[in-house]
């Protein structure tokens, strides 16, 4: 290791002894805090399982929520990732849809489904409007970094015979990145069931709602059968995902035959 | 600048039947070193015009200068009257008239041989027809008829993707023949095809062009084929036209003695 390096992560460490000094952090409160955590964890473990059947209905409206937000969010995105890519169209059109794109990600979902509940009133549709504008920030970045990543073979061959702009977008762009499409759909979806869980915190629907309100009311072992679901489908759709990520993506990369 | 039309007639190797011209043509990547120096070049009406020449010559590149992929830095080009420019408009209106098909044939590979072949007819077909992928009838049974003449009856419904090399250059070929082109540019379509596969390639594009008329533009590789398929052949060596000739002005050892020798 050079001077150069070692003078570099000297100066890191400096800045962290500084920052965690500003804002406060102390070890020591945290190893004090170790028993608390205990008591909540053992209130926990006195999970209500009459709960089971509310904590599964509301799983499955943030499933939904997620779902629908996927689904628009995407459909959305799909146009402007186009607008986006830079192998498509002048600086002119895609550095403005790019700003706008990038804005739209500065918000993180909880901030989106606070501003939908001022607008549309508490409830899933406000969630499902917050998860919609997250998506359509995040997967327009990922799809037009795919569209700019597919070969120009196609695209300067089939532009040198005269075809409309619509036509090369149809017929090369939008199947030489479908399979990009797939996979960062069930990214996104798996993304979502997360985000959707954690809305209800501001009332925008789903099953962080009651998470949140058992807590508040120090009611650990309720919110635990709330938790509990929510870790348990988070897992099933991870393995969902791998599973169809590894029939149909894997297997397309390799050149075995892909449905879309 | 003197018109092109000017310095056409003022050079009488240039024959108005042509349709492409091109006059001291020079072209560069880089901005810094010229792929092409100083090419001349027509080609008549009707005519099967090979190019041949070694690796890195700049093939490819005089290729591309006619359909106007590639502008040339210095001289004059005209193809069906315009000056070749992919991006413009003007332009836009001759590309469907030039079949182009690639060294690296350009094909989308995660459509089926079908949807690539019937990409050749897309500048006829209207818009939002052919954004829902609806063909008319005619267009469907032409592109199985051309499928057929190539060989791939039997893949039409595979995608690009799983095809060996040779079919994938079968489609490409069969793109091109459905787009119906006045003038057919072919980059090394037969390189990877047997001697027997190459020829029935050829007879075919051959057949085509007594069929329409068609005026094509060729690179090969193997001397022998350019004999045997081309009313003129140029050879290019280091970005510089070094010969131009009809096949039977020269014998095969004459012209391999030629493509091999050093000096340029
Ligand atoms: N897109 C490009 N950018 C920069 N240089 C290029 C590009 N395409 C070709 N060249 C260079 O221009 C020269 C001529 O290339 P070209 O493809 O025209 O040769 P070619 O005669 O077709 O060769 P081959 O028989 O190997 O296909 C080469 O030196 C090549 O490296
Ligand atoms: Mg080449």
């Amino acid at each position: 290791m050079n001077p150069k390096d070692n003078l570099v992560i000297g100066i890191i460490i400096a800045i962290l002894i500084f920052t965690s000094f500003n804002v406060g952090v102390d070890p020591t409160q945290f190893v004090k805090g170790i028993p608390n955590l205990m008591v909540v964890v053992e209130e926990m473990s006195h999970v209500d399982p009459t709960l089971l059947g509310t904590a599964f209905w509301s799983m499955i409206e943030t499933i939904q929520m997620a779902f629908i937000g996927t689904i628009v969010g995407v459909a959305i995105s799909l146009p402007l990732s186009i607008l986006a890519a830079r192998n498509l169209y002048s600086k002119f059109v895609y550095a403005p849809v790019r700003a706008f794109l990038a804005m739209m990600r500065t918000f993180p979902s909880i901030l989106w489904a606070i501003l939908f509940v001022i607008m549309v009133g508490l409830g899933p549709f406000a969630g499902i409007l917050a998860i919609i504008m997250y998506t359509i920030g995040f997967m327009s970045k990922l799809q037009y970094e795919a569209i700019e990543a597919i070969d120009s073979d196609p695209m300067e061959a089939i532009s040198a015979i005269g075809v409309s702009k619509l036509q090369l977008i149809r017929y090369v762009v939008v199947p030489e990145s479908a399979p990009h499409l797939l996979s960062q759909l069930l990214y996104m979806f798996d993304y979502n069931v997360r985000q959707t869980s954690i809305l209800g915190l501001v009332g925008a629907g789903g099953i962080g709602f009651y998470i949140i309100n058992y807590i508040k009311f120090f009611e650990y072992g309720k919110a635990a059968v709330f938790m509990l679901v929510v870790l348990t489908t988070v897992l099933i759709i991870d393995w969902i995902s791998v599973k169809i990520r590894d029939r149909y993506i894997v297997k397309a990369q390799k050149g075995v035959n892909i449905k879309i | 600048m003197r018109k092109m039309t000017e310095i056409l007639t003022a050079d009488n190797s240039f024959s108005n039947d042509s349709i492409i011209h091109m006059y001291d043509v020079w072209t560069s990547y880089d901005g810094k070193g010229y792929t092409l120096q100083g090419i001349n070049m027509s080609v008549e009406n009707g005519k099967n015009y090979i190019i041949i020449g070694p690796s890195g010559a700049g093939k490819s590149t005089l290729l591309k200068l006619v359909n106007g992929m590639v502008i040339p830095t210095k001289g004059q080009i005209e193809v069906f009257g315009r000056r070749p420019n992919i991006h413009d408009n003007i332009f836009k209106a001759i590309m469907p008239k030039i079949g182009y098909i690639p060294q690296n044939l350009g094909l989308v590979k995660n459509l089926t041989v079908m949807e690539n072949v019937l990409i050749g007819a897309l500048p006829r077909i209207s818009k939002v027809k052919s954004f829902f992928k609806i063909f008319p009838d005619k267009e469907v049974s032409d592109a199985e008829n051309v499928l057929n003449l190539v060989g791939l009856e039997d893949k039409v419904k595979r995608k690009v993707y799983m095809l060996s090399g040779g079919e994938k250059r079968r489609v490409a070929i069969a793109r091109a023949l459905v787009q119906k082109p006045e003038l057919l540019l072919a980059d090394e379509i037969v390189s990877e095809l047997d001697h027997v596969s190459a020829k029935e390639i050829m007879d075919l594009i051959i057949e085509a062009k007594h069929r329409i008329n068609l005026t094509a533009v060729m690179i090969h590789h193997d001397v022998q084929l350019a004999l045997d398929y081309a009313d003129k052949i140029a050879m290019i060596k280091h970005g510089n036209k070094i010969a131009e000739f009809n096949p039977n002005e020269m014998r095969y050892e004459e012209v391999v003695g030629m493509f091999n020798s050093y000096e340029s």
